[in-house]
Parts: C-alpha cells; sequence; structure tokens
C-alpha cells in the first residue's frame, strides 16, 4: 500500500539532531515542563536545561543542558513533541491507544491511568494488534474518510498490568516513571487505516458498550489533555472554528463507552467483550 | 405579535443525530435541543411570531394547545435570556 503524504511528512519532520534552541525563543521565561507554540514552531520546556524546538520544514533539536534527564527524553519526543509536530502540519493527535482489526482502527482514549495501554495488550491476547500506544494521530483531508496514521508501538505498562496482562517485561520508561516497556503478543500494524470507532473507557461493576449519540459526542471530546490543546493553539481555532472541528469530528467518527471493572479477576471479561465487539465489525465496502 | 429571529451572529449550531447542538460563541457553553424544542428552533426564521409557532408545533405534535403555550413560552424566555433569539 502506498504510504500517506502525512505519514511521509511526519517521517521527515520527526528527524532529531542535538544544538541549541534558538536564543530568542528562550530570552522569555518558559517555566519547567510547559511549552508555547506559535505558527510554525514549537517548544517545550523539560526539566533542568533540556529544550525541545521543532520548526516546520527543519526536524526537531533537543538541547541538552545542564540537569537534563536524557532517560525522559524519548517520552518527551513520543508524546508532546511528536503530537506538536502533528498539529503543525493539520494532523490532529489525540489521546488514545488503538488496535486494529478487519482494517479498522479501534481507538480508546480516557484519562492517564485510564487503563488504555494495559486494554491493548489484553487485546493482543485475544490475537488483536496493537497500532499504536497513547497518542493516535489523525489525517483529516480526505473528506470521506478519517486516516489513522500508524504510530509508537511500545506499550508503557505499570508492573500490575505487566503482571496481569503476562506481558514481557522491557527497559524501564525512565527513571522517575514505574512503567516499563512491553509489547503487544499479538504484534502491531503499520500501515495507515481508516478509524472505525472513538471508544471512551469508563470504570463499572459489570462491562458493557454503550453507542454515543448527539451533545454527549461533543462534550466527550472537549479532551482537556495537552494533545488537544496543541492542535486547538496550532490551528488558531476562534470558538466557531472549535465547533466547526468538532462537528466535522462527530460527524465522521462512531463513538461508544466502555465501561468495565478494574478488578483484576475480571478484566478478562472485560477484553473479551470488547474483543468481540471490534471483531464483529467489518469495512462497509466488504459487507 | 413580534416575529422571532435568530441572533446568529451569537452562536454556532450543527444537527447531531436526533439534536441540534447549539454553541455560544460568547461562553463555549453547549445547548443540546431536542424534540420540540428543536422543531421550534428549527421554526424560528424571523417570519413567525410566538402565535405562529404554537399553531404549527400543536398541529405537527397533535398537543393540546395549552401545554404547547407553556412549554413553548418558557423555551423562548430561555433563549431570549441567552441571548440567541429576538423579537422584531
Amino acid at each position: 500500500m502506498a504510504r500517506l503524504a502525512a505519514e511521509l511528512t511526519m517521517e521527515r519532520e520527526t528527524r532529531v539532531r542535538l544544538g541549541s534552541v534558538p536564543q530568542r525563543l528562550i530570552d522569555t521565561a518558559l517555566s519547567e515542563l510547559s511549552w508555547k507554540i506559535s505558527a510554525d514552531e514549537f517548544l517545550l520546556h523539560a526539566t533542568g536545561e533540556h529544550y525541545f524546538y521543532y520548526r516546520r520544514g527543519e526536524g526537531i533539536t533537543v538541547e541538552r543542558g545542564p540537569g537534563a534527564d536524557l532517560s525522559e527524553e524519548s517520552l518527551w519526543l513520543n508524546g508532546s513533541v511528536y503530537a506538536a509536530i502533528a498539529s503543525l502540519n493539520g494532523l490532529l493527535p489525540i489521546h488514545a491507544s488503538a488496535v486494529a482489526v478487519n482494517g479498522l482502527v479501534y481507538a480508546f482514549t480516557g484519562s492517564a491511568g485510564a487503563g488504555k495501554s494495559t486494554l491493548i495488550a489484553g487485546l493482543g491476547n485475544e490475537g488483536i494488534p496493537m497500532f499504536c500506544d497513547d497518542t493516535l494521530v489523525l489525517d483529516l483531508s480526505d473528506p470521506e474518510r478519517i486516516l489513522c496514521l500508524p504510530g509508537h508501538k511500545r506499550l508503557k505498562l505499570a508492573p500490575d498490568s505487566l503482571e496481569m496482562i503476562g506481558a514481557v517485561r522491557g527497559e524501564k520508561v525512565s527513571l522517575d516513571v514505574d512503567k516499563y516497556y512491553s509489547a503487544s503478543a499479538a504484534g502491531n500494524v503499520q500501515t495507515a487505516l481508516p478509524i472505525a470507532e472513538l471508544i471512551f473507557l469508563e470504570v463499572a461493576s459489570e462491562p458493557s458498550i454503550v453507542p454515543m449519540a448527539g451533545i454527549e459526542r461533543y462534550t466527550r471530546m472537549q479532551d482537556e489533555h495537552y494533545t488537544s490543546q496543541l492542535f486547538a493553539s496550532a490551528q488558531r481555532f476562534d470558538r466557531a472554528g472549535y465547533f466547526s472541528h468538532l462537528a466535522r469530528l462527530a460527524n465522521a467518527l462512531r463513538m461508544s463507552r466502555f465501561a468495565r471493572p478494574l478488578d483484576k479477576c475480571l478484566f478478562v471479561e472485560g477484553v473479551k467483550l470488547i474483543a468481540d465487539y471490534v471483531s464483529a465489525q467489518r469495512i462497509p465496502d466488504e459487507t | 405579535m413580534a416575529s422571532l429571529r435568530k441572533l446568529s451572529e451569537r452562536f454556532t449550531e450543527t444537527r447531531a443525530d436526533d439534536e441540534i447542538v447549539v454553541m455560544r460563541l460568547d461562553s463555549g457553553d453547549f445547548l443540546s435541543l431536542q424534540g420540540t424544542a428543536a422543531a421550534a428552533w428549527s421554526l424560528i426564521d424571523g417570519t413567525l411570531d410566538r402565535d405562529d409557532l404554537v399553531a404549527r408545533l400543536a398541529a405537527d405534535y397533535s398537543a393540546d394547545r395549552p401545554k404547547v403555550e407553556a412549554e413553548l413560552d418558557e423555551f423562548l424566555a430561555e433563549l431570549e435570556r441567552m441571548g440567541l433569539i429576538a423579537g422584531d
């Protein structure tokens, strides 16, 4: 399958080199763990003198000064910086982990700690391959459908999740984060695919999947996560423009709520329910 | 009686399934209109007054006129309070 222009853009724009951030950008105070974005630039101040600078067409410059925590570097590059680059190139990053089945992507979203990565690992045990973890980038350029770009393929799992899933524990994510890299038992998908559904993770005593309709699809998409803020900032939305953006997504995306118990004993029951659900869907043209 | 018109510079709207979703541009707040509220909203076009709306809704929904009047008056008052409609 031919690669999308958006894939090639992300590949080109995420090249990394070490260097110095333009002084004009850090002359104005930017506190640690914060960022600023303009029409074609992004600057992130991590911890210490650790900066990530991106300019459209020029890729990423990483400045490693005193106090930089290098163990966090890949997390920044694969998280905020990746999402910012997508946003500045007209691609929509969403805070979601995803699987691919029958040529369609199912994206699971929820706040940090909602169990996105654990669910993807659990679905891997059911034979459903991973599509991405934590950040899913959507290409909105085709008015007929929304395509997902294949993203980062390493799951980040906490020790209790690794044990529950029976997944192999890889290297530690960073010095300060008690998570470890792992892989889906079903492997992963490397090609761009259309999105089938955006599924919001919730907690309940009994597993259930409920389609969402009407205004709920708008309000639930008003995510406070930095990925949404980056896109809105990069696109310079006013309220009408933001509403138009939400309407495009709401009209193009099926959305559901997937509620399940977090109890380890009932985890597999929830995974099997959602595995059956996504496996039963087909691309409309093929039915 | 005055014709009712939407103050379209103050909001944006779209249809979502069986609802009309309205966003106020001053606050970013959403408003969901369903059923008779959605029907009433759709009828507000600058040519019809309150009595015209009552007649149309009572006919379309085979509803008692007093009940429609009470519900519509409450709805129109809310829309006026929110600055989304005005009477000419």
